[in-house]
C-alpha cells in the first residue's frame, strides 16, 4: 500500500465534549459500518465503558475513505482512553498517529482535559485540526470558542471546522481534512521491522492480541519477532486489521496500523509502548518514553470469605493478563486476614478492577482505604517506599517523611474562583499561577496526591456547579509533616482502617471517621467502642451501642414463612461483613474511610 | 396429567392430596376476618363486617372443611387441637360457631380431649353468647384485652373500654371457661413503664391461666406502618417493659415458656406449640396457612375470591412451597428455640458442624448467659429471648 494514502489519526477530547459521537458519524459516513449500528458507540464496547460513558482501553479502526480527489485512502482511527488515570497510555496512542483532531466544545469552551490532550498531542508532534463541535446548541459560541483556540492553543482558531456530530453537519469536511492537512506516515518498509506497541488485549483463543504501529519494515505470518524491552522472540501467527472486528492480512509494512498476534501469553510481555522488530534483523533503536506503567494508589483488596482467597488470586491474575498497568502482590491483614496490596493507576482505575473482581469473577469483597506512596526516610539512613499505613515504620524510626505531589491544572468560569480556591486550600494546594481566558480562568495548583486522589473531582464538580474542569499529573515527592491515624475498635488498633495524614487534619479526619464508622457498624450483642488515635493519644471516640432489643413479637403459622425469608434477606446482607476481631464490620465501613 | 399442567387452584389441591402429613395428630386453624374495624397497628387479614357478609363466608368454610375432609388421607388423622383466629371469630353466634365445629368433626377425627381455642374481641362477647361457645365444644378463650388504659385503648382502634375488658373476663368465667388467656400489648405510644405495669397488675389480679403480651410491632400492612404514628417508646423502654412483664408474671407463678406467651404450669397453649415445635396444622379460611409434610400454603387472602373459589368447588390455595430438609432444619431450630423448651442440643450441634466460626458465635452467646444447656436440650434465657433474631439470622 502506497504510504500516501494512509492516514494515521486519534481524536482527542474533553469528556463528554462529543468523541466518541463523531467516531460514529466518520465510521457511518465511510460506510464502516451500518449507520445505524453506530448509534451505539461501538468503539466503547466494554460494558463498564458503556455504563460510565468513558472509554477505558484504546480501540482501533480502519475506515476507508474515498476522498473528493478520487482517490481511496486508508484512516486509522486510534481511539484514545478518556480519562487522567490513563494518560500514559494516551501518550502510546498519540505516538502512533501523524496527526490528532481536537474536539472543542462550542458551548463549554476549553477544559482541563483539553489542554491536557492538546500538550500531549504537541509532544507527540502531531498535526493537529482543531474542530468546534455542537455548533447546533442554542448556547453554542462558535466565534468565541475561535478566539479561545487561537489564544489559549497556539492554533488557528479561524482554521477550525465547525461542526455538529450530533446531527452529522460539517462531519465530511472532517474527513477532508484528515486527508488534507494531516501528514501521510513516513517509513521505509525495506528497513529492519519497528512496530510501536499503542494497546493490547488477551484472547483466550489467540493469546495476546497486540496492537501496533510499524514505523518501518514489514511483518507477515511466520516472522520471528523480538521484544525489545525484554528480549523476548516470539513468531508471528496471524496480523491484520481492524473493520472494525479483526480482519487478517498477508503483511503489515511501514506506516500501517493493526494487530498482530504471536501466541503471547500475557499482555504484560508486550506492554504499551513496547518496540517490535525482527529478531533476525533488529532495528537499531526503540521508541523513547517507553516505561511501566506506575501505579499511584494503594489499597488491599481482601475476600469477605477467607475461603475465597485463592479465587481472589486467580481472578487478579486473570485481569492482570489484559491489564498490566494494575499491580498485586500478597499481604495479611491482622483484621481481614489473607489478602492482596494492590496498585493501580487512579481511583477510577481501582473502582473498575473492583467491579469486573465482584461482577465477572462473583467476588464479595473489601477494599481497604487506598492510600498514596510515601517515601520514608529512616533514622538508619534507609529510604523506604510504604503504599500502606500498617508498614510505617514507629515514628521514633523516622528521620524525614515525604509524600508525592501532583501538578494540577484547573479551568472554571470566574464566578467559582473563590470556591475553587478555598478547596485548593482545605486540600493543601500550592498556588502555581493563574490565568484568564476570557470569562474563565486557568488555575494551576501543586497538590499532595493524598489530598486529590479520592473526591476531590467530585468536590470541585460541586462547588462549580459542574463546570470546572480539572488535569494533573506527577510531580514529585516533598517533606510533609505526616502521622499515622489509627482505628481502634474496642480498643484493638484495626490495621486495615489505618490512614496516613497531615498532622494539621488529624483531628477532623479522625472526628470524621469514627463518625462516619459509627453509623455504618451494626449494633452487636456488645457496645463497640470506636476510638481515633495517634500512637497512644485517642483523638475522638464513638460508641456503637449494644443492641437491646431484636426479637419478632408474634409468630404462629401464617408468619413462619415470611420470617424464614425476612432472616434470609438479613443473612445475605451479613455475607457483607467481615469479622473484626469479635466485631462484625459491614464492608463500606472500609471504604467510609475513603470519603471524609 | 403432570402436576405443571394442571389449573393453579387444581395444582394446590393435587399438592395437598400427595403431601400427606407425616404425623397422626394434627392442629386446625380457622381464620375468621371479620372485624367491625381494622386496628391501626393491625397487619392480619382482615374483612369489613358488612351485613350479608357472613353467611356466604360460613358456606364456603364448610365447603372447604368438605373439600379437606374428602383428601385420601384425611381419615387418617386426628386432631389435637382447633384455633379460630382473625379478624374477630366471637363475632361469630354461637349456633355458627357450632355449625362450623360440627363439620369439622363430620370430616375428621377431633380428639376427645382436643383443645378448642376462640379469639375474643372483649366487646363482641357476652355470657350467653360464651356459654353457647362452650356447649359447642370450645375449651378456651384468648381475649384480645391488649390495654386498660381507656385513652390508649381509642387510639389502638380498639372497641371496648377496661370496664368492658373486665366484664368480658368475667363472663368467661361465669360462663365456665376454666382457661382464659389474655393478650396485651406493651411498647405502645405514650406508653410509660408504670402505665404498662398498672395495667398487667390488674390483668394479673384475675388470675387468668395464660397471658400472651406482645411489644408493638409495626408490620407491614398496618396503617401505623404506612402513616407512621407519633409517640413511640425508646427502645430502652421497651425492654423495660419487657422485664417487668417477664418479673411480675414469674412472681405470679407463671412461665414465660415462649418469647411472647406465659402460662400457669399446665395451660401452655397446645395450639400455638404446634407452631413452635414445627409441627404439622390444616388450615381453612381467607390467607389461613397450612403445613403438612414438606408443604406449606397459604390460603386467597381477599375473602370474596375464596369464596368463589370454593364455590367452585376447588380449595383456595394460593401460594404454596415445599420445604427444603434444609428449610425445615432451619425452621424447627429457630421455632423451637422460641419457647422454654428449646430443642434437642443435637440438632444445634449438627447445624454446627462443619462451620467453626458459627460455632465460635453461638459460643458467645453461651458466654453471655444468653443460651443455656437444659439437660440435653439447649434454650435461650430471658435475656437471650429479647434478642433472638439476631441468632436466628445465624442459624438458618
Amino acid at each position: 500500500m502506497v504510504l500516501s494514502h494512509i492516514r494515521n489519526f486519534s481524536i482527542v477530547a474533553h469528556i463528554d465534549h462529543g468523541k466518541s459521537t463523531l467516531a460514529d458519524r466518520l465510521l457511518g459516513l465511510t460506510g464502516t459500518m451500518d449507520a445505524k449500528k453506530a448509534v451505539d458507540q461501538v468503539l466503547d464496547s466494554m460494558d463498564l465503558e458503556r455504563e460510565r460513558g468513558i472509554t477505558i482501553k484504546a480501540h482501533t479502526v480502519r475506515l476507508l475513505y474515498r476522498a473528493r480527489d478520487g482517490r481511496e485512502y486508508t484512516l486509522n482511527l486510534i481511539d484514545t482512553p478518556g480519562h487522567v488515570d490513563f494518560s500514559y497510555e494516551v501518550s502510546r496512542a498519540l505516538a502512533a498517529c501523524e496527526g490528532a483532531i481536537l474536539i472543542v466544545d462550542a458551548a463549554q469552551g476549553i477544559e482541563a482535559q483539553t489542554l491536557a490532550n492538546f500538550y500531549l498531542a504537541s509532544d507527540a508532534n502531531l498535526t493537529i485540526v482543531p474542530v468546534i463541535n455542537k455548533i447546533d446548541l442554542p448556547a453554542s459560541d462558535v466565534q468565541g470558542t475561535r478566539a479561545q483556540i487561537t489564544e489559549t492553543l497556539d492554533l488557528d482558531g479561524d482554521e477550525a471546522l465547525a461542526i455538529s456530530a450530533k446531527h452529522g453537519t460539517g462531519v465530511p469536511e472532517v474527513l477532508e481534512a484528515i486527508v488534507h492537512r494531516m501528514p501521510p506516515p513516513e517509513g521505509d518498509p525495506d528497513a529492519p521491522l519497528k512496530a510501536l506497541v499503542f494497546d493490547s488485549f488477551y484472547d483466550s483463543y489467540q493469546g495476546v492480541v497486540v496492537h501496533v504501529r510499524l514505523r518501518d519494515g514489514r511483518v507477515r505470518p511466520g516472522t520471528r519477532v523480538l521484544l525489545m524491552s525484554n528480549g523476548r522472540a516470539y513468531d508471528v501467527q496471524q496480523v491484520g486489521v481492524f473493520g472494525p472486528e479483526m480482519r487478517p492480512v498477508e503483511e503489515l509494512s511501514a506506516g500501517q496500523v493493526g494487530y498482530l498476534t504471536a501466541a503471547i501469553k500475557r499482555v504484560a510481555d508486550a506492554k504499551v509502548g513496547e518496540t517490535i522488530t525482527e529478531a533476525a534483523r533488529p532495528t537499531v533503536t526503540a521508541f523513547p518514553g517507553y516505561r511501566d506503567a506506575k501505579p499511584m494508589v494503594f489499597a488491599g483488596l481482601y475476600p469477605i470469605e477467607d475461603t475465597d482467597y485463592e479465587a481472589l488470586r486467580d481472578a487478579l491474575e486473570k485481569l492482570r493478563l489484559n491489564d498490566p498497568a494494575f499491580t498485586f502482590e500478597p499481604e495479611t491483614s491482622l483484621a481481614l486476614g489473607y489478602g492482596f496490596r494492590c496498585g493501580f493507576l487512579g481511583m477510577l482505575h481501582m473502582e473498575i478492577v473492583q467491579e469486573r473482581l465482584e461482577r465477572e469473577f462473583g467476588l464479595s469483597l473489601i477494599v481497604t482505604a487506598p492510600s498514596v506512596q510515601y517515601r520514608i526516610l529512616t533514622t538508619k539512613g534507609e529510604v523506604l517506599d510504604i503504599d500502606n499505613p500498617s508498614k510505617l515504620p514507629t515514628p521514633d524510626r523516622i528521620e524525614q517523611m515525604e509524600e508525592p505531589y501532583v501538578r494540577s491544572s484547573v479551568f472554571v468560569p470566574t464566578e467559582f474562583m473563590t470556591a475553587v480556591y478555598k478547596l485548593a486550600q482545605d486540600k493543601r494546594g500550592e498556588h502555581r499561577s493563574l490565568e484568564y481566558h476570557g470569562k474563565r480562568v486557568h488555575i494551576r495548583f501543586d497538590f499532595p496526591l493524598a489530598e486529590i486522589v479520592v473526591d476531590f473531582y467530585d468536590k470541585l464538580k460541586s462547588i462549580s456547579k459542574g463546570y470546572a474542569s480539572f488535569d494533573y499529573e506527577f510531580a514529585d515527592f516533598r517533606p510533609s509533616d505526616l502521622v499515622k491515624l489509627d482505628i481502634l475498635l474496642n480498643g484493638d488498633p484495626v490495621d486495615a482502617l489505618s490512614i496516613i495524614v497531615h498532622r494539621d487534619k488529624a483531628y477532623e479526619r479522625g472526628k470524621v471517621l469514627v463518625e462516619k464508622l459509627r453509623a455504618v457498624i451494626p449494633r452487636q450483642l456488645f457496645e463497640v467502642a470506636i476510638q481515633a488515635a495517634i500512637g497512644s493519644r485517642v483523638i475522638a471516640r464513638e460508641t456503637v451501642k449494644a443492641m437491646g432489643k431484636n426479637v419478632t413479637a408474634k409468630c404462629y403459622g401464617g408468619d413462619i414463612t415470611r420470617k424464614r425469608k425476612l432472616l434470609e434477606r438479613q443473612k445475605e446482607g451479613k455475607k457483607r461483613m467481615k469479622q473484626v476481631g469479635r466485631v462484625e464490620v459491614p464492608q463500606e465501613a472500609f471504604l467510609s474511610v475513603l470519603k471524609s | 396429567m403432570a402436576i405443571g399442567e394442571l389449573h393453579p387452584v387444581a395444582r394446590a389441591g393435587a399438592l395437598l392430596a400427595d403431601n400427606p402429613p407425616a404425623s397422626e395428630s394434627l392442629g386446625f386453624y380457622v381464620h375468621v376476618p371479620f372485624c367491625a374495624q381494622r386496628c391501626g397497628y393491625c397487619s392480619f387479614n382482615t374483612a369489613p363486617l358488612e351485613d350479608g357478609a357472613i353467611a356466604p363466608y360460613l358456606a364456603a368454610l364448610e365447603r372447604e372443611l368438605d373439600l379437606l375432609g374428602g383428601l385420601a388421607w384425611a381419615p387418617r388423622v386426628r386432631i389435637a387441637t382447633v384455633f379460630f383466629g382473625g379478624g374477630t371469630p366471637s363475632l361469630l353466634a354461637a349456633a355458627e360457631l357450632a355449625a362450623v365445629l360440627e363439620r369439622l368433626r363430620a370430616r375428621f377425627e377431633l380428639a376427645p380431649d382436643a383443645e378448642v381455642t376462640v379469639e375474643c374481641n372483649p366487646e363482641s362477647v357476652t355470657r350467653a353468647k360464651l356459654e353457647g361457645y362452650r356447649a359447642a365444644g370450645v375449651t378456651r378463650l384468648s381475649l384480645g384485652v391488649q390495654s386498660l388504659d381507656d385513652a390508649l385503648l381509642l387510639r389502638l382502634g380498639r372497641l371496648h373500654d377496661a370496664r368492658g375488658a373486665r366484664a368480658a373476663f368475667a363472663a368467661a368465667r361465669e360462663a365456665g371457661f376454666a382457661n382464659v388467656s389474655v393478650d396485651l400489648m406493651y411498647g405502645l405510644p405514650g406508653l410509660d413503664a408504670d402505665g404498662f405495669a398498672g395495667t398487667l397488675e390488674a390483668v394479673l389480679g384475675w388470675e387468668p391461666e395464660h397471658l400472651s403480651a406482645y411489644a408493638l410491632t409495626l408490620d407491614a400492612g398496618s396503617r401505623w406502618a404506612a402513616a407512621g404514628v407519633p409517640g413511640l417508646p425508646p427502645e430502652d423502654l421497651v425492654v423495660e417493659q419487657y422485664w417487668r412483664l417477664a418479673r411480675a408474671a414469674a412472681a405470679r407463678g407463671f412461665e414465660h415458656y415462649e418469647i411472647s406467651n406465659y402460662a400457669r404450669p399446665g395451660f401452655r397453649a397446645r395450639h400455638n406449640l404446634t407452631y413452635w415445635r414445627a409441627a404439622e396444622y390444616l388450615a381453612v379460611g381467607p390467607g389461613a396457612c397450612g403445613f403438612v409434610d414438606r408443604l406449606r400454603y397459604t390460603n386467597i387472602r381477599a375473602t370474596p375470591r375464596w369464596v368463589e373459589t370454593l364455590e367452585r368447588g376447588a380449595l383456595p390455595v394460593d401460594a404454596s412451597e415445599i420445604l427444603t430438609p434444609r428449610q425445615r432444619r432451619a425452621e424447627r431450630l429457630i421455632l423451637g428455640l422460641r419457647t422454654a423448651d428449646g430443642v434437642p442440643r443435637a440438632w444445634l450441634e449438627a447445624r454446627l458442624a462443619g462451620d467453626p466460626p458459627l460455632g465460635r458465635r453461638v459460643e458467645a452467646w453461651r458466654a453471655r448467659g444468653l443460651l443455656g444447656d437444659a439437660g440435653d436440650r439447649v434454650r435461650l434465657s430471658e435475656e437471650g429471648f429479647l434478642l433472638s433474631d439476631a441468632l436466628f439470622v445465624e442459624l438458618l
